[in-house]
This record gives C-alpha cells, structure tokens and sequence, in this order.
C-alpha cells in the first residue's frame, strides 16, 4: 500500500469506509505478488498431475470405463489428496514471509485500516489465485480429455466438483494463513499442509470428513470417484467449510490484536 | 583461514538452538507411526502373515511422498536462518564455504539419522504388537534403511543448495512439492524414464513386489533379491551430485 493510498484513506473513506479498507489491502497484496514466484507455481505444479493423470488413464484404459469420469478420477487422486492444500499453504507462507522479514510487521500493524481488513486483504489474494490453479486445473483436465479423445463437452458436474473444491480451500486458506502467521518459517506450514491432506485422506475414510478442514478438500473436489460422493450432504458441507473459515480467521484477528509484534 | 570442523559443526548446533528443528522429522515420523497403524489395523489376518513384507513394500510408496517434502522443509529451515540474516558475507570470512556447506550437511543429516533410526525400531515393533506370522529379515530391514537413508541424503543436498542459493525459500519449495509429486508419478513410469527421477529413489531398489490377481481380487506379497549392484551405483551417482551441489554453492557471490 502505498504512502498515498493512506493519506487517501484517511481524507476520503468513501460511503462504505470498510469495504474502501479493504478493497485498499487486496489491492496493497496484489502488488506484493508482482514478480514472484507464485503465479508460475500454480501454473506448473498442476501440468504434473495433468501429464501423469492423462498417462495412468491411457495405461488402465481397460479398466476405467466410464471416459470423463475416469479420467477425473485419475486426475484428482494425488492433485487432492498431496498437494492441493501444500500449494495452498504455499502461497500463504509467501504471503507472511514478506511480513516476516525485516521490520514489516511493525509496518504492517502500524497501517492505519482495521485488522480484518489485513487478515481479509492476505485471504482474498489467496483466494483469487486459488481460483487462477483451479480454473487452470479444469483447463488442463478439459485438454487432456480432448486429446486423449474423449467424446464431446465434460460432464457439467465435474465444473461443479471443481468449484466445491475452490470453495473448500477458503477454510484451508484461512487455516494456513493462521500458521504462517504464527510460524515465522515459510517450510514448515506446507509440511503441515502435507501431512494434514494426507490425514485428510484417512479421515474422510472414515466417514467423518466434515469434522477435518484438509478433508474438505478431498470431498469437494470428488476425489477419485465417478459419482457424486456428497449427494445430500452439500448443506452439511458448506456449514462445515464455512465453520472453519469463521473458526480460523476468529483466531487470527484475536492473535492479532492481542499478542505483540515480534520483529 | 578457516576453523577446526568441530568448531565449525558446534556453530551449526548452536545457531540450530530454540529453532525446534527436530519437530519437523518428529512430526513426520508420528505421522507415518499413525499411518502405519492405521494400514494393519485395515489389514485382513491373512496380509499380517507377511505384514513385514507388506509394510516394506508399501512404506517405500509412503516415503516418496512424505520424505521428499520433510527434507525440503528441513533443508530451508537450516538454510533460511543464513539468507534471512544476510550472514553468508560474515561467515565466509572465518570459514572455507566448502566446509561451510558439508557442516550445514552433517546439521541436516542428523535429523534424517534419527528419523531412519526410529524406522528402524518401529517395523520390528509393529512386528511385535500384531503378530506377524513370518519372521522379520534383518538383511531386508537394513536394505530398506540404507535405500530410505541415501536417497534422503542425496536429496538434502539438492534442497540445501537450493535453499542456500535463493533468496526466498519459494523455489526450494516448489521444487521439493514438484519433486514430491514427480517421484510419486514416477512409481508409474517405463523403469528407463522412472530413473530420471531422483525423489522416486525411495522405491526404486525393491525387495518386495506385489501381485494382484484381479479375478480373486487377493493381493500377494513376495520377497526379491535386492539389487545391490544397482544401489551401490546410485550411492556412488550420490557422491558425484553431493560434489556438484557443493561446487555450486561454493561458486555462488555473495
């Protein structure tokens, strides 16, 4: 943000002063993504599992009989289950190491907006480059399907699952903003992420799936299933999704106007 | 001029104090005890007859995933404290840059040591507490820790030379998640591409193979010979990239 946007705060809050807050921090953390790393991320990690869904569909052609679906099946296994919340994560940990570093955090805290805002300003980018992997994602998915030869448009439902799934990653993206926020590592937040989804995995197994932020992921996104594994159970989903969100983003603004600074 | 090594492996134990370094290989390591349980508790009695060669077979698939991202993450935290504190300039001035990449590599190596260590207690455990019908292999559980042990290491130094050349740790990161997902997918692979892909390698020396027979739907695990020739090979590739990876950190202006 810078010194003008301030000054222009302050003078001209706007009839919303809110919404002008915090549409100010998205577009102050838009600008800190300009030249990094992350717009590359979540545009090669998801070509692997693309590559590598499309080549394990055509090597058990015999078996998975039921094209789009199939396909989808192959594509989600792995992209869901390892590294859809270890991506996430990774643009969080990005998002809070610019803080981390130097004496940004007192910056940071000293900006003249309310602390929700910032919390928001951090989980609307993260958000929004969620939904460029995820749109990417359809779009490698509908290529492949393409290529490989499969008939016609992909399954409406299947843009449905993959929009469930940008929906989960809301309670994720709040979670993994709280731990780069409270822990100054950039590593060791994936590594939680990683862990997390693969407990996800097990949990959803189980069939308590709701009760596990990272599973959230992994049902939303109809992970490595032909039929719609939440049929009747899309209420329960978005309440859960949505608790986590409140929960997360409740802990950090109350870390954040409680506990000092540490530079 | 440059410090006694002892001296210089105290200083990395030092600057590693109060950093909680060793959660990382801890938290990972509880995972897979979680993991593991849960995979015999699922088991049918007839797979816990040969529950060593199951677990042998599958732990390898499990570490590709997991260790591969546990050792970027190690790696960058041993690595950022240098870049976040600018100290590379000081450093270099009391300490030959080789010596201080092979003192930063014993740091890291310690943590895999001990996580390959608790592998190596925790099978024979399990062994202990399910009752597994046929007797554990010692020559087996020590292929399979010297497999897990030297891909670890060859990967730590490709981590931390990446983690010691960025200056953000976002590279390193991306390429241990890519890595990860690659050594995954490369399970997959002709074996001649498979090779290419060094985070594979915690799978790619088996002395278990499975077969499934898809009419019964039985799964079968057998015992194969290890291929120590080829794994003596990949040690020795392993000194050659330890050697680049060294030569290009050294090269690096600070």
């Amino acid at each position: 943000m810078s010194r003008y946007d301030l000054v222009d705060i302050q003078t001209n809050p706007g009839p919303f002063p809110a919404l002008t807050m915090l549409s100010r921090c998205i577009r102050a953390e838009g600008q800190k993504l300009k030249h990094s790393l992350i717009f590359p991320a979540c545009i090669i990690i998801p070509v692997i599992p693309a590559i590598m869904g499309s080549f394990n569909y055509l090597q058990n052609i015999g078996i998975l009989k039921s094209q789009w679906y199939s396909l989808w099946t192959q594509f989600t296994l792995f992209y869901s289950t390892f590294f859809y919340a270890p991506l996430i994560a990774l643009y969080c940990s990005y998002m809070w190491r610019l803080e981390h570093r130097n004496n940004n955090w007192n910056v940071f805290m000293s900006t003249p907006v309310s602390i929700p805002s910032l919390y928001l300003g951090k989980l609307a980018v993260i958000f929004y480059v969620t939904v460029i992997t995820q749109t990417w994602v359809g779009f490698l998915y509908f290529t492949a399907g393409k290529l490989i030869g499969l008939p016609g448009l992909c399954p409406l439902e299947i843009i449905f699952w993959l929009f469930r799934g940008t929906a989960a990653a809301v309670a994720i993206g709040a979670l993994q903003l709280l731990l780069s926020m409270v822990i100054r590592s950039f590593s060791v937040p994936i590594g939680i992420a990683l862990i997390g989804s693969v407990m996800g995995m097990l949990i959803s197994n189980k069939g308590l799936g709701l009760a596990w932020p990272y599973s959230l992921m992994l049902m939303g996104m109809n992970s490595n299933k032909t039929t719609n594994s939440l049929a009747g159970s899309g209420l329960p989903f978005i309440t859960s999704a949505l608790f986590f969100f409140l929960l997360f983003y409740l802990i950090a603004i109350w870390i954040l106007r409680t506990k000092d600074v540490r530079t | 001029m440059s410090l006694p090594i002892i001296r210089q492996l105290s200083a990395e134990q030092k600057k590693a104090r109060h950093r909680k370094i060793w959660l990382v290989p801890l938290g990972f390591f509880l995972f897979e005890v979680i993991w593991m349980l849960w995979i015999l508790t699922t088991a049918h009695a007839k797979e816990l007859v040969t529950g060593y060669l199951m677990l042998f077979y599958q732990l390898p698939i499990l570490n590709t995933v997991i260790l591969s991202l546990m050792i970027t993450v190690i790696a960058s935290r041993l690595s950022d404290m240098e870049i976040k504190g600018d100290t590379l300039k000081l450093l270099y001035t009391m300490q030959r840059p080789a010596g201080f990449f092979d003192c930063k590599y014993v740091a890291g190596t310690k943590y895999l040591l001990f996580f390959t260590a608790g592998h190596g207690m925790l099978i024979p455990v399990y062994g202990k507490i399910f009752g597994f019908g046929t007797p554990l292999k010692i020559s087996m559980l020590f292929s399979y820790l010297a497999v897990t042990l030297c891909t670890s290491m060859i990967l730590l130094a490709i981590q931390q030379t990446l983690s010691l050349i960025s200056n953000s740790q976002f590279l390193p990161l991306i390429v241990g998640l890519a890595g990860s997902f690659l050594g995954l997918f490369s399970l997959f692979f002709p074996a001649p591409v498979a090779r290419l892909v060094i985070w594979g390698y915690f799978a790619a020396f088996p002395c278990v193979e499975m077969d499934w027979n898809r009419d019964t739907r039985i799964i079968q695990y057998n015992e194969v010979s290890f291929p120590l020739y080829a794994f003596f090979a990949f040690a020795a590739a392993g000194i050659f990239i330890y050697g680049i990876c060294r030569t290009i950190t050294v090269k690096k202006e600070v």
